[in-house]
């Protein structure tokens, strides 16, 4: 053995030398614009540009104004609303597609993940189509004389969870879906034959073996939600205004770097902090039991 | 009648896995469902759990109908290949589960469970989890989880062929004697005949979705119902029959190798073409001297394989090669090339017939 394969060979280098490349480019498109951002937050910014002289934390300060507080508060609101009809959706649907057979388990997955197949902006044109005041809903509800005045269904925060809880279904059903997959149907007759019930074999077996799977799958499914860009662009529009507009409209609209990072910089936190709260109580609610080790 | 099955019949498609199985199990049985892989005999059992829905027939349980009855209202246990523990829960808690489905208090709850485990030996594991423990303890954690619940009906899946050959062995006799001791009417499923003679007191050998015999292992044994039951249970001999006659009150044929024997007093074979004489290893004595058998022959030796106890003796007797079964001490002395005889009592053959 010579030259790569006997660097490869050493346990010390060989974990180095393969996540090596990927750590780099996270590091250089990442992890240090990162930091830019966190140190920006702490200049004042001036019609010059940012005064790299000056330290403050007056861009903190400014997001205590209940206008910024009010965005973060209907990010937070929209995102978890968003999270939790997935929660109660996710294993209805997952478990029925387990049940079908192997081809059209794969047709079913490809419609959920379909969503992401379409660009993000044709998406969410395509979602205005359908909820605008004349579009296919009213339209379809009010010649059925179901309605006789259309629903309000965009432009406030109904049309931005409609949308998103499509567009992210897939982040909790493709580990849920494997999950369950892989789970050996023994498990549920040796529960049926004990006397379990088919619901108490569902929450004291299947939940709790499903469960790092599915909070995974929520986890991901809340940040893509506080990081939704062109939906809530379109269907909340201006008047629901969620963190990323705001945080695209202070970085690139008005050019004030420094309060864009300390937005950013407290989305972020939030978020970690929201799927921290959430990832323990849903560990505490569900799985009253020991886990296994 | 514990157990009942009448006309069982379960289809997947265009197979037939179960095709009109009837058999009854008497209170306290050990009954072994015996066959090669893909028989249906795992299917059987699936559907005696309520696992699966049987097509057509009735399965009964201490004389009330489960045929339609959902699993967990069957009273009864099931013990696993893979032993199927609840990997989230520890070996409390998996034999404490079907006493929770069944909502007891929890005094009684711990008092059974630590019972359970106490006749398994397992009592000092308590809180480990299946994941830290070997496949031995597993497997008696699962048949801890399965006796707890007082079922009316014990079943077992292969429940030791994921044991190394020693731990088997034992595991064997231990089941077969907790089985008895609490007297409980159990089905086993295996491929293994050493463990089917070695732990039922009856066993349905099945085919092809069907049982094609049901009773005791020397019955099955020295008896096989026909050329499949004869060859799966054992290395047989197997002469084709022509030319049947009646000498007297006795019947002879022309077998295979021109050979002309004497059958034995009974023949069940049902149909008259394709009949055959099976002979065990060990029911053929082989000497170069007088052997006294009713069926004797002129034979060279082929070959001697020492086996331990027993020796296999190999020889050809007219165009045909035969397999006995000698003490090593008597296999000792014979050569390969030697001329013996070699022979076998009429009533040690079995005649068969058919499939």
């Amino acid at each position: 053995m010579t030259g790569l394969s006997s660097v490869a060979n050493n346990r010390a280098i060989a974990p180095w030398l393969f996540s090596g490349p990927l750590l780099l480019v996270m590091g250089v498109g990442f992890i240090w614009p990162l930091v830019q951002v966190l140190a920006n937050s702490f200049h004042p910014n001036t019609p010059q540009g940012i005064d790299f002289t000056q330290w403050t934390i007056d861009n903190y300060a400014r997001l205590v104004d209940p206008f910024y507080g009010e965005i973060l508060v209907r990010t937070l609101r929209i995102s978890f609303l968003v999270t939790a009809i997935t929660a109660a959706l996710a294993y209805p649907v997952a478990l029925f597609i387990t049940r079908l057979p192997p081809r059209a388990q794969s047709l079913v997955i490809l419609a959920y993940i379909s969503p992401w197949l379409v660009n993000t902006v044709v998406k969410a044109l395509g979602w205005t189509l359908l909820l605008r005041t004349n579009g296919v809903v009213n339209t379809v509800l009010r010649q059925f004389d179901v309605i006789t005045v259309p629903l309000k269904l965009m432009i406030n925060e109904i049309g931005v969870i409609i949308a998103l809880v499509p567009g992210h279904f897939m982040f909790v059903l493709l580990p849920l879906w494997a999950a369950l997959s892989g789970l050996d149907p023994a498990l549920s007759w040796a529960a049926g034959t004990l006397g379990a019930r088919p619901s108490a074999v569902f929450w004291r077996v299947v939940v709790p073996l499903t469960l790092p799977a599915f909070i995974a799958g929520l986890v991901i499914n809340f940040i893509m939600n506080m990081t939704a860009f062109a939906i809530p662009m379109f269907l909340g529009g201006t008047r629901t205004m969620v963190a990323s507009m705001l945080a695209y409209q202070v970085n690139l609209i008005s050019l004030d770097w420094p309060l864009g990072g300390a937005l950013a910089l407290a989305l972020l936190a939030s978020t970690l902090a929201f799927v921290w709260v959430g990832q323990r109580a849903a560990l505490l609610m569900i799985a009253g039991h020991r886990l296994p080790p | 009648m514990s157990l009942e099955i009448v006309g069982l019949t379960k289809t997947f498609g265009a197979t037939r896995a179960v095709d009109g199985v009837s058999l009854s199990v008497p209170r306290g049985e050990f009954f072994t469902l015996l066959g090669p892989s893909g028989c249906g005999k795992t299917t059987l059992l699936r559907l005696v759990a309520g696992i699966y829905p049987a097509n057509t027939g009735a399965v009964r349980l201490n004389g009330r109908d489960i045929t339609h009855t959902p699993m967990h209202r069957r009273n009864l246990a099931m013990v696993f290949q893979n032993y199927a523990l609840f990997p989230h829960l520890n070996a409390f808690d998996n034999v404490a589960f079907g006493l929770r489905s069944r909502r007891l208090p929890r005094n009684e709850i711990n008092a059974r469970v630590k019972d359970a485990l106490a006749l398994v030996k397992l009592d000092a594991l308590a809180d480990r989890f299946p994941a830290q423990l070997s496949g031995g303890q597993q497997q008696r954690v699962a048949l801890a989880r399965a006796l707890v619940v007082r079922p009316d009906l014990l079943l077992f899946d292969e429940p030791l062929s994921n044991l190394d050959a020693r731990l088997r062995d034992e595991m064997r006799f231990e089941i077969r004697e907790l089985q008895r001791r609490i007297g409980i009417t159990t089905v086993l499923v295996t491929h293994d005949i050493a463990e089917a003679f070695t732990m039922s007191d009856r066993m349905a050998v099945m085919q092809a979705g069907k049982v094609v015999q049901i009773g005791r292992a020397n019955e099955i044994y020295r008896a096989p119902a026909n050329r499949f039951v004869a060859n799966f249970v054992g290395p047989i001999n197997e002469l084709a029959l022509s030319r049947i006659e009646m000498v007297g009150s006795r019947r002879r044929a022309l077998a295979a190798g021109d050979l002309s024997v004497w059958l034995p007093d009974h023949i069940n074979a049902s149909g008259r073409d394709d009949i055959s004489l099976v002979l065990r290893p060990e029911a053929l004595r082989v000497a170069t001297g007088e052997i006294g058998t009713d069926n004797c022959y002129q034979a060279e030796v082929e070959d001697v394989v020492y086996l331990g106890g027993n020796s296999e003796c190999r020889v050809r007797v007219g165009g045909i090669r035969l397999s006995a079964l000698l003490p090593s001490a008597a296999a000792a002395r014979l050569r390969r090339g030697e001329q013996v005889s070699v022979g076998w009592n009429a009533n040690d053959g079995v005649v068969i017939g058919g499939e």
